[in-house]
């Protein structure tokens, strides 16, 4: 009885090590040349996972994962190359790319969407905000929602005076870059924070709110009276949120849609790499604050495997994917993007064995 | 099955002293059992140096400016950590403030009070409150808390949030994401360990001298006063300590409810953070960046350095409590 | 109602002032409202974790993967459930035999030898290390930098280990001291040497013990965060692989815990429910295999 008792415990130590060390030992050999992974930006998330369920239904032999967090996380898990691809909706800086342990990147643009401009107030139903006044909200330079800029942007609008509480991204964000951005440009007075992935919010004369990822400040939003922060459409949809109709270039308030969106880019200036900038954009129906969104990937592939997954599933995004922008809340490439997207597709060096 | 012998004894057992291939088996026994307890001071040491190895590009290039600066500003190379030390030790203090007098009163409560049957049942159903996983914690208190939180605390910022200086800290705009919701989860995760500790702590006095005091006259009240509080006042305090260094370390239920408001705020209703909720949420874009890494590295030397230091200290008071009252 | 055996009518003498009995009602409105106030939160979150889990629990939401699209309802735990049983398994694996062995060099060698003493201190000290230094630590050596091995469930179950060791050795100690001496005196007298005694005689004295202590650290690693964060990675499919990434159930609320749509808000409740069972499954078998061995020590 005495030595019976003993030696289960020891078997299962022995099993233990032994399925421990043969599990180490197998991963040598092409670790899952039918895994993708990918990660990166919430925003793109709702676009990345339907693209990647209908995906799965046509090749189930290839698991594409996308984790999503920010642009900034998924960014650097690519310089480290812990993930294949990543999705951010900022581009690496000049002196970041250094920092890409892989070689040279890729931008392969995907969709685009509106960012929303979402807020908390019940007895509000339809908002309009200028470029300037958006800007002092988020510079905290006007605390309650009846302040008379607001006023004056919402003429015969009734509006509380609740505080206003400003939600922000708590993380690197190609979200907050591409808002920020538009801040900047609309009114630099009063938005002295720059733009980019992260921006000194503390700095400002009171308090903001952080929450991680899109979701996160969703969640802000909804859950206190007088919030507003921004959050991709798709997820400002999906909490049921008010948006607010901001001002465009040419001086119409314009609601956060794909159409709105596909305005924007339609009048964007594609550059060699395929980066561009829909901010701001001229056109009567263009909506101001429209977020491009982009998949980075190293141009040199690790394996055939790995290459040839990332080519086909790319190509899938611009044959099919596109296609799907819409249900999910964002607006899809003009054709002459896609082309030049599909053309660089050709730029992937995949090993041939 | 064992060979055995006339008398039943196992023939291992006779056989092997005479064995002198015995000793060396004895000897490498005894050695890999050393080696297995010495690994818990490897792997401490293993920690210690490694983070300390890689957050050593900020400590070396401005250790000041990281423990005192305000400002935490990772694209422009700005680290900072006071705010993140502040949120820390303002969420703790509220949750001691909390958690102290609810767990001596419960500690009271089954050693001085509880009939003998209800001891049981308490003891273990403030036991169960520290096998609640702490992300459940969170999803409790993001979820189901922080709304009615926050009302609680509107109503406080109208009321005692008006007068002058206690507008200071009780005034602002509430949020139930914030420093006190913090707190308050903080405490209710505390509780157990300080209570099972205090428990220990007032189980050393003896009953002889509580009925000393009794039999003289003295109510409950009086007799914990005159002789049982002063003798088991520092096992007390190692108590609390252990009880802070649980609440310095802990992550993922204060990550949830903090709010992630990088700034040295008064206000106990605002939001806040604290250095392991931001290592939780920003370690995963920091990864790649050489100074940025090591600064969230180096905030987690700084907590390991802390809750060491809270720990040694509270070992060594409620252990030199524990002596004295064996005496 | 009295604990001492002083004569009844010394106590709750009636010539008792009304104010000193009213310090005295105080402490005990003190300490009896203190049980109280401390047993709210556990029935709140109690009630709220079976109330809103009970409703997405499912077999299928048990065995099913976790959906491609996360804001949508359907699909379910599995990978999780399974991750989190594979951590905790590869984790035992790794601190039980370590903790058992240091425990038994510091009760039956190292008594109260400077080296034991340092051991023994240093492991209690390791109790409280924030468990985000323990996660932290192994993606600096193992993970991202270091060894360079990338997100693998060995990394994360290495960290739940880290937190294991002094768990277990802690545990590990108190029952082996709970063998009586006479046994180990029987077991010398008859010739043994003390790795015999140790092994045949001691530790299947203490073995229910020592495994109800382990099961209690394993309940406790499986409900562990932040160890996983940086370790294990993502995947919303099981991989039977130690080097692979795999997703674990305190990973699934966390993460759904934050998006404030209402699928990802009941999947987190789910696997909240789903982690408190298992949890309070090996702490109950735990206590069922230290009592019923317990009556078996002579």
């Amino acid at each position: 009885m005495i030595a019976t008792l003993k030696r289960p415990r020891v078997l299962v130590a022995v099993v233990g090590l032994a399925a421990l060390l043969a599990a180490c030992g197998s991963s040598s050999g092409g670790s899952g040349s039918s895994t993708l992974d990918g990660g990166g930006s919430s925003f793109q998330k709702n676009f990345d996972e339907a693209v990647i369920s209908a995906y799965a239904d046509k090749n189930p032999d290839v698991t594409v994962n996308y984790a999503a967090s920010s642009s900034g996380t998924g960014k650097s898990a690519l310089q480290t190359k812990t993930i294949d691809w990543a999705g951010s909706d900022s581009l690496p800086k000049p002196d970041e790319l250094s920092s890409y342990q892989g070689g040279k990147l890729l931008y392969f643009p995907t969709v685009a969407a509106p960012i929303t401009v979402s807020y908390n107030l019940p007895s509000v139903k339809t908002l309009k905000l200028s470029g300037d006044t958006l800007a002092k909200i988020f510079a905290l330079k006007i605390k309650k929602w009846n302040d008379p800029a607001i006023a004056k942007d919402n003429s015969g609008v009734s509006l509380p005076s609740t505080s206003i509480t400003v939600a922000r991204r708590a993380d690197a964000s190609g979200t907050t870059s591409n808002f920020t951005k538009f801040l900047e440009q609309v009114d630099p007075t009063d938005w002295t924070l720059g733009h980019g992935d992260t921006v000194n919010w503390a700095s400002l004369p009171g308090t903001t709110q952080g929450g991680t990822k899109n979701g996160g400040v969703a969640q802000i939003v909804k859950g206190k009276e007088g919030a507003v922060g921004y959050v991709d459409l798709a997820d400002a949809t999906g909490s049921k949120l008010q948006t607010a109709e901001i001002e465009n270039k040419a001086g119409k308030f314009v609601a956060p849609t794909v159409e709105g969106a596909a305005a924007a880019v339609a009048g964007a200036k594609l550059s060699p790499d395929l980066s561009y900038d829909p901010i701001n954009a001229a056109g009567p129906n263009a909506y101001p604050i429209t977020s491009p969104t982009w998949i980075l990937a190293y141009a040199t592939q690790p394996s055939a495997d790995k290459g040839n997954a990332l080519k086909a599933f790319l190509s899938y995004i611009y044959t099919d994917g596109e296609g799907m922008a819409n249900a999910a809340g964002y607006a899809p490439l003009p054709a002459s993007v896609i082309a030049k997207a599909q053309a660089q597709l050709n730029k992937l060096q995949i090993p041939t064995s | 099955m064992t060979a055995v012998s006339s008398t039943g004894v196992p023939d291992e057992y006779i056989s092997s002293r005479s064995r002198s291939s015995g000793v060396w088996v004895d000897r490498s026994f005894r050695g890999v059992a050393l080696g297995a307890g010495l690994s818990v001071l490897a792997i401490l040491a293993l920690i210690a140096y490694f983070t300390t190895k890689q957050a050593w590009p900020i400590f070396q290039f401005d250790a000041w400016g990281f423990v005192t600066g305000t400002r935490w500003d990772p694209t422009n190379n700005k680290f900072g950590a006071l705010p993140f030390i502040y949120g820390t030790a303002v969420a703790s203090a509220i949750a001691l403030a909390f958690a102290v007098p609810l767990s001596i009163g419960i500690a009271l409560f089954t050693n001085e009070l509880a009939p003998r049957r209800l001891k049981k049942p308490v003891i273990y159903l403030v036991d169960l409150l520290a096998a609640i996983p702490s992300v459940v914690y969170g999803l409790w208190a993001l979820a189901v808390l922080e709304s009615p939180a926050q009302t609680v605390y509107e109503k406080i910022s109208d009321t005692i949030g008006k007068i002058p200086l206690l507008g200071r800290v009780f005034g602002g705009v509430p949020s139930g994401a914030s420093l006190m919701t913090a707190g308050v989860v903080l405490a209710i995760m505390m509780i157990p360990i300080v209570t099972a500790i205090s428990r220990e702590v007032l189980a050393t006095i003896s009953q002889d001298d509580k009925n000393a005091a009794l039999a003289m006259g003295a109510t409950r009240w009086e007799m914990l006063r005159a002789c049982v509080f002063p003798r088991v006042r520092s096992g007390l305090v190692g108590a609390v300590m252990l009880g802070m260094g649980r609440a310095l370390g802990e992550t993922i239920a204060v990550a949830l409810v903090i709010g992630s408001n990088q700034k040295i705020d008064s206000h106990i209703f605002h939001a806040g953070d604290s250095m392991a909720s931001v290592i939780a949420h920003e370690f995963g874009e920091a990864a790649s960046q050489p100074r940025y890494r090591a600064a969230l590295i180096g905030l987690a030397v700084l907590l390991f350095v802390f809750t060491l230091v809270v720990n040694i200290l509270a070992r060594w008071i409620t252990g030199r409590a524990e002596r004295r009252a064996a005496l | 109602m009295t604990t001492t055996s002083v004569p009844t009518g010394w106590v709750g003498d009636r010539s008792t002032s009304p104010r000193r009995r009213f310090a005295d009602g105080v402490a005990s409105v003190w300490m009896i409202g203190s049980v109280i106030v401390a047993l709210i939160p556990l029935g709140f979150i109690a009630f709220y974790v079976v109330a809103k889990g009970i409703s997405v629990i499912s077999w299928s939401f048990l065995t099913k993967n976790i959906p491609i699209i996360s804001d949508s309802a359907g699909g379910g735990i599995a990978p999780a459930i399974a991750g989190t049983l594979t951590l905790t398994l590869v984790a035992a694996v790794l601190a039980v035999p370590l903790g058992v062995l240091a425990a038994i060099y510091l009760n039956e060698y190292g008594g109260e030898r400077p080296v034991a003493r340092v051991i023994r201190f240093m492991a209690d000290v390791m109790t409280g290390v924030p468990s985000i230094v323990m996660g932290l630590f192994v993606a600096m050596i193992w993970v991202s930098a270091g060894l360079h091995r990338g997100f693998s469930t060995l990394a994360g179950a290495l960290a739940l280990a880290c937190l294991m060791l002094p768990i277990v050795i802690r545990s590990s100690e108190e029952m082996l001291k709970l063998v009586p001496d006479e046994l180990r005196q029987a077991s010398d007298a008859l010739g043994a040497r003390r790795w015999v005694t140790v092994t045949r005689v001691v530790l299947p004295a203490a073995i229910a013990g020592i495994v109800s202590g382990a099961m209690l650290a394993v309940a406790r690693a499986a409900g562990e965060t932040a160890p996983l964060l940086f370790t294990i990675g993502v995947s919303r499919k099981f991989v039977p692989r130690l080097d692979a990434q795999n997703t674990a159930l305190p990973i699934q609320i966390w993460n759904n815990a934050q998006e404030p749509v209402r699928a990802a808000q009941d999947r987190a409740w789910g696997a909240a429910l789903t982690l408190i069972v298992l949890v309070f499954v090996l702490t109950v078998i735990a206590r069922l295999v230290a009592a019923r061995f317990a009556t078996q020590e002579r």
